[in-house]
């Protein structure tokens, strides 16, 4: 078997079916949506958590969990506006976002692979320190205003295609390498399978698990310099509630949360799943409160399709 | 750990020596990430510093987390505070503590957004005053202006603020009364955006997919004005749009100069601020108030934008 096959028809074809079935309906129900333009809009709108799920993708494999991903979005959204708005140059600018994520992350890892902490607590804890630190850099407030060659980075197109969105596919295609073709990736999925062994077989495991929630940090950051520029405004309580979108995004795509399983393909689906039911309740104006109860069962049932796919083929 | 728990405990509290015979006035304020309140606590502290009284200002993260609202309520009940402001997140959510102020016979002043006035007579609360602007009728100076500058016709969309919000359902209600009495206007969309700039831009790009003969959008905030005025700009239809938002913060007002936005609704937020503690001072005093104190509201748009009143 190819792994090209194995890709496309094994693991994810649950999720790319929720997919299809979705688009299919809102098509039917809505004229709007498939059209081009619209289709670049739920693209570009579905570039924030997409990015953010993609750590998180590489954390839950690895079998944990990293809640302080929002918060992050936040705090690396303000470094970038604040330098920026100090005069250093946009390149660096983005390195020093990605550099507070980076950072940040590991200090997750740390406490985790060292400290031995469960992922799920101390990352809630850097949730709440790091949404802390975001406030106070700020006063509270928001810190607005950039030049045109900060904001190229989500208004301008290459070819066509919006720069988030041409980020967002850089990222995927590198961590899908990363994951099936580097020692990182296939000793993520080995931590996540069982630690134990992995630690016996002689992986690094306080190493790599760090250096993986450092890789989430960064992605969080790279998603608030998207957000940044796409807002024009980078503010202390941006990314609020980010973390469950991503989570939900990658089990949407069909990672599991025992870990040692998932693909980056399915993450991306998943995030565009999300995107695209968000989307579509705007454009056919479901009245707001529905709106929640149909987001809600629409994740459980492309879990469910996913899960009962995969028994069968077991 | 206890140790650790025990210093960053007391280098949070030492800074303040306890002056027991000072008034304590407490103000649980929304949210000071939106510079709407950060000007409202500025207003409150110059008031406290001129009548010489302590204010205790407390905020949310968020804008509508009214649990956490509720807790800073009874943590300022605890430490006795001698008077009560506040910016209700949530108009019957925060009845319960308005309860257990009167329990204490904490006098309660309510700020900027409403408290549903039959729930709390039902449950037998009382306050002292309200203190605020009409929202009601700044959303019906934000549909006339819309009316005019549309010539009478067209299609508006508008982004509301979290669902059952008093301060966003009262300006969401004014709007749709002016609108409603042009018959050739006509409201294509309204939805949730949750006072949030990111929701504003992602819900009208959304809209304008699905109604792109929309001419205006009204926004509950301005924050929801500002982002759908990016997604306007993201679609190259600057200009195009009729943007009009609410509150009149800087950036609205930087916008509004710039042509991006058109109008917003101005409240005088530091005024609200020092009225409200003002109001607070006289209650300490035993001076008679009125149980309702209204405060200024303007249309601003770019031709009255130079113009300074107590801004």
């Amino acid at each position: 078997m190819t792994h090209r096959k194995q890709l496309l028809q094994g693991r994810d074809s649950g999720t790319i079916l929720s997919l299809l079935v979705l688009c299919s309906v809102l098509s039917a129900v809505s004229p709007h949506f498939l059209t081009l333009p619209n289709l670049v809009n739920v693209a570009q709108q579905s570039t924030i958590i997409a990015i953010i799920a993609a750590g998180m993708t590489f954390v839950i494999i690895s079998g944990g969990i990293d809640l302080s991903v929002g918060s992050l979005v936040a705090l690396s959204g303000l470094v970038a506006a604040d330098v920026l708005q100090r005069g250093v140059s946009v390149p660096l600018a983005v390195l020093l976002a990605l550099l507070t994520g980076f950072a940040a992350g590991i200090v997750n890892g740390v406490l985790v692979a060292r400290a031995h902490l469960p992922p799920f607590i101390a990352t809630l804890g850097t949730m709440s320190v790091a949404r802390g630190g975001a406030l106070m850099y700020v006063g509270g407030g928001s810190i607005s205003g950039f030049g045109s060659d900060f904001r190229f980075l989500a208004h301008d197109a290459i070819v066509g295609v919006p720069v988030p969105v041409v980020m967002m596919v850089l990222v995927f295609a590198v961590g899908h390498v990363v994951l099936t073709k580097t020692r990182l990736g296939r000793y993520a999925y080995a931590i996540g399978g069982n630690e134990t062994a992995a630690v016996l077989a002689g992986i690094n495991v306080q190493m790599y698990k760090t250096l993986i929630y450092g890789i989430c940090g960064m992605l969080s950051g790279l998603a608030a310099v998207v957000l940044t520029a796409r807002l024009n405004s980078a503010q202390s309580v941006a990314g609020t509630m980010y973390e469950l979108d991503a989570i939900a995004a990658t089990v949407i795509g069909g990672t599991s949360l025992l870990g040692g399983r998932g693909t980056m393909v399915g993450t991306l689906i998943g995030a565009l799943i999300m995107g695209v039911l968000r989307n579509g309740l705007n454009l056919l104006d479901v009245p707001s409160y529905v709106q929640q109860v149909v987001i809600g069962s629409v994740i459980i049932a492309a879990v469910y399709i996913d899960l009962s796919l995969k028994r069968r083929a077991s | 750990m206890a140790a650790l728990c025990i210093v960053l405990v007391s280098a949070c509290t030492r800074r303040k020596p306890d002056e027991s015979n000072r008034k304590v006035v407490g103000f649980a304020i929304n949210t000071l990430n939106n510079p709407f309140f950060v000007d409202m606590k500025l207003g409150a502290e110059t008031a406290a510093s001129e009548a010489g009284i302590e204010v205790l200002i407390q905020a949310t993260e968020r804008e509508m987390d009214v649990e956490k609202q509720v807790h800073i309520l009874e943590n300022l009940i605890q430490r006795n505070v001698h008077v009560l402001c506040v910016t209700p997140n949530g108009s019957k959510e925060i009845i319960p503590a308005i309860l257990k102020a009167n329990a204490r016979n904490i006098p309660f002043i309510v700020v900027d957004s409403r408290v549903d006035q039959r729930a709390l007579k039902d449950a037998g609360g009382w306050i002292a005053s309200f203190v605020g602007s009409d929202n009601d009728e700044g959303g019906q100076l934000a549909g006339e202006f819309v009316a005019q500058r549309l010539g009478g016709k067209g299609d508006v969309a508008i982004l509301e603020g979290p669902a059952g919000h008093e301060t966003g359902d009262s300006r969401l209600r004014g709007f749709r009364q002016a609108i409603a009495k042009v018959p050739a206007l006509k409201v294509v969309s309204s939805q949730l955006a949750g006072f949030d700039r990111s929701q504003g831009y992602s819900v009208f790009q959304n809209i304008l997919v699905a109604h792109p003969a929309v001419r205006a959008v009204f926004a509950c905030n301005d924050l929801m004005a500002l982002g759908a005025v990016e997604a306007i700009a993201a679609a190259g239809k600057t200009g195009e749009i009729i943007v009009v938002g609410f509150d009149a913060i800087d950036e609205a007002r930087e916008a509004i100069r710039q042509g991006s936005m058109h109008a917003s609704i101005a409240q005088y937020p530091a005024e609200m601020g020092r009225v409200a503690v003002q109001t607070a001072v006289r209650l300490l005093k035993g001076e008679p108030i009125s149980s309702e104190i209204p405060t200024k509201i303007r249309l601003i748009t770019q031709e009255n934008l130079g113009m300074t009143d107590g801004h």
